[in-house]
């Protein structure tokens, strides 16, 4: 019982215990991306966040009640910084009232769906909606995941159905796995890409609430990546 | 010496155990049954000690009839259930939650049942919406009492205690969130300052009250000694409760950098070594001195105040409009000019046990509870009616 629950808490001290990181403890002022990953319950965001910031797919997970938090620090062209993802509850009952305080001051919007349950596509239209309302602004970076990719025989969702829905809303899509191993490191490259665009996107205004400023990110509808399972 | 001292309490301790069972029978054999006393039990310390107890005392602290169980739900139920998906995900999800040396093919009858009971109640009470964490209440009164039992008992305790929980929406939940800071700072108004810098919000605590903290302990005995406090007292205990784990952590929280991220993630990783019944103790003094009609009337007279508009609202209010931040406006006016103490937590009390299993008593009893909170009553019917028919 303990361990199970260790393992999933541990992401955090993975990234803030000292030295975990490549390159340690980033120092207090490092630049912070806070990036809020939503989509159904089940999609996979829990084991998708824990497996960027702990490097592997959690044994077991447990529904997410109200949201929870995991950290990595990483370096990008020399400056630390720290990714900070906000896991939310999918049940929608959690959505209106109480994940809106986290939508403040929020860098990056990534929706997950699961590629093995059409429905779980079928909702993306009201995450989209929704976050549009809690943000105020629409430009800030977003991008689309499609998880289970590893589940080859179970998908439900096309890869172009799915493409041409990232284009008519200008995101980026990526179709991948918090499971396969041989994933690991396309889950940290959709993480780091997205990190990129943050960093290199009009730096000085991350730290401003969203909409403040104008933080234009145009973004480059292009062909999903392969899956690398 | 020492040794000697030990086994000493541990006699001690063997005695006082035996004591109490036998109070408990007592109580559980007199005619009507002495369910003040049996509250008293509950929450004072040890709780009810074994299973066994709980088995006898839950559904009398429920006012339930165990002669007239239902029926165990049958399978029909998942045919046409709106919520049958999600239960489905996060009961097969919730592993954690049964005993580690449980042989698989156990734990999956369990998890069936589960899902039958929490589809049963739903069905006959419409009215009840499903929420996550919902299945966490549900499979600590399943491991104690069993499938039958445990149905009669969720039924009653989802349509009382967890009644704001399963609206069709959380605002009412939110509201009792809402509660957690304005306590927190009558103890110690610098942990509350923190907390409201960092804009941490109240969502750490949400699993916390939401599932009476079945999801976040690991340790089953812990669990189950809080909802014989919980089962015995106000429905609003466990948002006390939450505010006293947050205030025995005030170091811990003062030393955290002034940030949400940071001082979410501290809070919300419950130690698992609380001082359970010193905090429990703690938590009904708090109750006892700040009781939920005084904090309810505090938030009338706010909600009152304020624009309907910004009260739909809450984001886009000014943080001087928030809620708990003109709550605690409130207690401040009160308490200026009387002596304003940080040591309410260590002030001498009386009879706290006695006012609990009074305030608990109010629960079962209609329409005396209906006097208790009139005032309450007056700023919230709909929440304080579900609580008290
Ligand atoms: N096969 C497979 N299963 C996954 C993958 N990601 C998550 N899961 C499973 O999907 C279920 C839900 O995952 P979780 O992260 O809790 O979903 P959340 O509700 O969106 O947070 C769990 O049983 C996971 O083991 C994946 O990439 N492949
Ligand atoms: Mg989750």
């Amino acid at each position: 019982m303990m361990a199970a629950a260790a393992e999933l808490e541990s992401s955090l001290e993975l990234s803030l215990g000292g030295g975990a990181g490549p390159g340690g403890l980033p120092p207090a002022r490092s630049r912070i991306f806070k990036i809020i990953v939503i989509g159904d319950s089940n999609v996979g965001k829990t084991c998708l966040t824990y497996r960027f910031c702990a490097g592997r797919f959690p044994q077991r997970t447990e529904a997410t009640i109200g949201v929870d938090f995991r950290e990595r620090a990483v370096t990008i062209d020399g400056e630390r910084i720290k990714i900070q993802l906000w896991d939310t509850a999918g049940q929608e009952r959690f959505r209106k009232s109480m994940v809106q305080h986290y939508y403040r001051n929020v860098h990056a919007v990534v929706f997950v769906y699961d590629m093995t349950n059409l429905a779980s596509f079928q909702s993306l239209p009201s995450w989209i909606e929704e976050c549009k309302q809690h943000l105020l602004a629409n430009d800030i970076p977003r991008i689309l995941v499609g998880n289970k990719c590893d589940l080859r025989n179970a998908i439900q969702v096309p890869t172009d159905l799915a493409q041409k829905f990232a284009d008519t809303h200008s995101m980026p899509l990526f179709e991948t796995s918090a499971k396969s191993p041989n994933d690991n490191d396309h889950v940290e490259a959709i993480f780091m890409t997205l990190a990129h665009k943050l960093k290199s996107h009009k730096p000085l205004m991350l730290s401003q609430p969203p909409g403040s400023g104008e933080m234009h990110l145009k973004p480059e509808p292009k062909p999903a990546m392969t899956c690398w399972c | 010496m020492a040794v000697r001292g030990r086994r000493a309490g541990h006699r001690d301790y063997d005695s006082k155990k035996k004591r109490k069972e036998a109070e408990i029978q007592q109580a559980l054999s007199s005619d009507p049954i002495d369910v003040a006393t049996l509250r008293r039990m509950a929450i004072s310390e040890g709780g009810l000690l074994t299973d066994e107890i709980r088995r006898k005392v839950w559904p009398k602290l429920l006012n339930v009839n165990t002669d007239d169980l239902p029926l165990p739900p049958g399978k029909e139920l998942r045919e046409d259930n709106k919520d049958y998906q999600q239960v489905l995900l996060d009961v097969r999800r919730s592993l954690r939650r049964f005993p580690p040396g449980m042989p698989d093919e156990q734990r999956e009858g369990l998890q069936e049942d589960l899902i039958d009971i929490i589809l049963h109640v739903l069905k006959r009470n419409p009215q009840l919406h499903y929420y996550q964490g919902y299945h966490d209440i549900v499979v600590t009164f399943l491991l104690v009492v069993g499938n039958r039992l445990a149905t009669a008992l969720v039924e009653k305790l989802s349509t009382h205690h967890l009644r704001d929980f399963m609206d069709p929406t959380m605002d009412n939940t939110k509201h009792i969130l809402n509660y957690l800071m304005p306590i927190i700072d009558q103890v110690n108004p610098e942990v509350h300052d923190f907390m409201q810098s960092a804009e941490v919000g109240t969502i750490f605590a949400l699993s916390w009250l939401i599932t009476w903290f079945g999801h976040v302990l690991s340790d089953m005995r812990q669990v189950v000694r809080l909802y014989d406090f919980f089962l015995a007292c106000h429905p609003l205990m466990p948002i006390y409760f939450a505010a006293v784990i947050v205030l025995h952590r005030e170091q811990e929280v003062l030393d955290c950098e002034c940030d949400m991220a940071s001082v979410h993630h501290l809070l919300s990783q419950i130690p698992q070594d609380l001082p359970y019944e010193t905090l429990i103790s703690q938590a009904g003094d708090l109750f006892v001195q700040f009781p939920p009609s005084e904090l309810a009337r505090e938030a009338r007279q706010h909600a009152e105040r304020m624009a309907a508009s910004t009260f739909k609202d809450f984001e886009l209010a000014s943080a001087q409009q928030r809620p708990d931040m003109v709550l605690r406006q409130r207690f401040w006016d009160r308490l200026r000019g009387e002596e304003r103490t940080k040591s309410v937590l260590t002030k001498p009390r009386t009879n706290r046990l006695v006012k609990l299993a009074v305030m608990g008593l109010t629960v079962a009893l209609g329409a005396a509870a209906l006097a208790v909170v009139k005032s309450a009553l007056e700023w919230a019917p709909k929440f304080e009616l579900q609580i008290f028919p």
